[in-house]
């Protein structure tokens, strides 16, 4: 039986039939990989050539630099606010998992409320908390109640804390969600109270989710830009907002990249400690 | 006091704990939707009457505008494009055969994985060394490359999903692969890729870290004139121009949310 083909469908048919047998589905996953590896693979990996300026009288001299106090301190700042806002961050979304978990009422609408920030800019969302702390923000003139922790360290980890609590919330909640009801049941009818059986059944059952969740925020965090660059001063320079002022600042490509480079090593390195730890494709498969 | 008072009073602070964390997590963005229709000068919260005098002030600032232009061209050509790339290669991932096929896949996800900042450098950097023109050419790739890994990631869950044997049903009857795809299996995954490129419009539309290496003279994008006004002193008008983004980007999200999940 011969199917009538007009136009397009005689062109695809052609196509199809030129292609059969040539090219298998595994060829078109190079398609992406391909692009990937184009345009953004091979651009991070020309970072390392270009940090070391081989060719130039001083290689390694954007190394040296690096070593310097005020950078160091920028290093030792960000995953030291990448450890707090992690803390923060996952005893907040704890509550919220819990909440979701085990409430029995609109967890949808709250859900949804949970996620919603997400799909909103990082910046509208720094602006707003921007809006919160300034001293004669729109708060303030409201309740008359001012804060001075807008451009300090606690205003940053507020910001990171709110931006990417979401993040923490899904994987959270999906470990919660997924512990049998039975054994709750069990802990409760065996005579444990409610926070003996969430300290004892709940909270370990549930522990994949928190450190996959702890991984994702501790990552972001500690690389952000936007969080102290809007609410940090100058003493709240994170790796992020040095790289980018090595750059468009003063144009220092070499530089830029040693500090991108020493970065990306340290963050691997903390990595490769936290999967002795736990398994790490383990705990990415419960993101 | 009886255990029952204890357990209902443990109940109310959980509650209000709740309630707090979720006013943590929306009070931000309420706020700067609250205090653009104010009438002053200043980002206030409206007490005497709202006004929307911020809103024409958008539509009489030229600069802004141009963001707003400019900003809607790269999401949705890089959307497109994304969309396109997306589909094709978790295709591949899904119905090719190939060893260290998830490792491999891992790949794919990189660029939500590092930092912004260092993508955003060593694009800018790339792309003047193969001499692509900063401005369109350099932020439609670049928002491409950025969004990728959603598009990859909800096309491949749905394809996991869906029943194979249609598309073997379609092979067996004589058609060929690229027939098949758009008779059978394009039709049943479009929602997904269109998901898929309203996610990639919403992750384009918003980024700013990597964003603004890769802007030119007159192709600043929205985010890029928030952070240059946000540094420049507050005004309202940085509040309309956000309560723009804040609904193209919920739209576009909802629409994607109710496109993937049906």
């Amino acid at each position: 039986m011969s199917v009538q083909r007009g136009g397009l469908g005689r062109v695809t048919h052609i196509i199809g039939e030129g292609l059969e047998g040539r090219i298998a589905n595994r060829h078109l996953a190079l398609f992406g990989l391909g692009f990937v590896g184009l345009f953004f693979v091979l651009p991070i990996l020309l970072l390392i050539p270009e940090s070391l300026s081989l060719g130039s009288t001083t290689p390694f001299e954007s190394y040296r630099r690096v070593m310097n106090g005020i950078y160091v301190d920028a290093f030792v700042r960000s995953f030291l606010y990448g450890f707090v806002t992690t803390g923060v961050t996952l005893a907040l979304a704890y509550m919220l998992s819990y909440f979701l978990a085990f409430s029995t009422e609109r967890v949808r609408t709250a859900m949804i409320l949970i996620i919603v920030p997400l799909w909103i800019a990082y910046i509208v969302r720094y602006f707003g908390i921007l809006l919160f702390l300034s001293p004669a923000g729109p708060l303030a003139d409201v309740t008359g109640f001012e804060t001075d922790l807008l451009f300090t360290t606690p205003a940053v980890i507020i910001g990171l804390a709110n931006v990417y609590l979401p993040f923490a919330v899904l994987p959270i909640y999906n470990s919660l969600n997924a512990i049998d009801e039975e054994l709750v049941n069990a802990s409760r009818v065996l005579g444990a109270g409610k926070w003996r059986t969430i300290t004892k059944v709940i909270f370990p059952l549930s522990l994949p989710g928190l450190v996959a969740a702890g991984l994702i925020v501790f990552i972001l965090a500690a690389g952000s830009f936007l969080g102290p660059a809007v609410l940090g001063g100058p003493k709240q320079t994170m790796i992020a907002n040095v790289i980018a002022q090595a750059f468009l600042d003063n144009f220092n490509i070499q530089f830029a990249s040693a500090l991108a480079i020493v970065y990306t090593v340290l963050l691997v390195g903390l990595l490769l400690v936290f999967n002795t730890l736990f398994d790490l494709q383990e705990v990415l498969g419960n993101i | 006091m009886s255990t029952r008072t204890t357990a209902r009073l443990e109940g109310v602070t959980f509650r209000a704990l709740i309630t707090l964390v979720f006013a943590f997590l929306l009070l931000p963005v309420l706020i700067v939707i609250l205090t653009s229709f104010t009438p002053q000068n200043f980002p206030a919260i409206p007490q005497e009457g709202l006004s929307i005098k911020w809103y024409q002030e958008l539509l009489a600032d030229q600069r802004l505008l141009n963001a707003l232009t400019v900003s809607l061209l790269v999401s949705t050509v890089s959307a497109i494009l994304s969309a396109i790339i997306g589909t094709i290669t978790a295709i591949g991932f899904v119905r090719g055969e190939f060893p260290y096929k998830e490792q491999i896949s891992t790949i794919m996800l990189l660029p939500m994985i590092i930092s912004p900042v260092i993508t955003g450098i060593a694009l800018v950097r790339y792309f003047s060394t193969i001499q692509l023109p900063s401005g369109f050419p350099a932020l439609i790739l670049g928002h491409t490359v950025l969004s990728l890994p959603y598009v990859f990631l909800l096309v491949r869950s749905e394809l996991l999903t869906y029943d194979r044997d249609l598309e073997r049903a379609s092979r067996v009857l004589g058609a060929d692969p690229v027939t098949t795809f758009r008779h059978v299996t394009g039709p049943i995954i479009s929602p997904a890729i269109l998901a898929g490129a309203f996610i990639a419009f919403v992750v384009s539309f918003g980024e700013f870290t990597a964003t603004q290496f890769l802007i030119s003279p007159g192709t600043s994008t929205v985010p890029v004139v928030i952070y240059t006004m946000l540094r420049t002193g507050l005004t309202p008008t940085i509040n309309a121009l956000s309560v723009v983004l804040i609904v193209v980007m919920l739209v576009l999200a909802l629409a994607s949310r109710k496109l993937s999940s049906a």
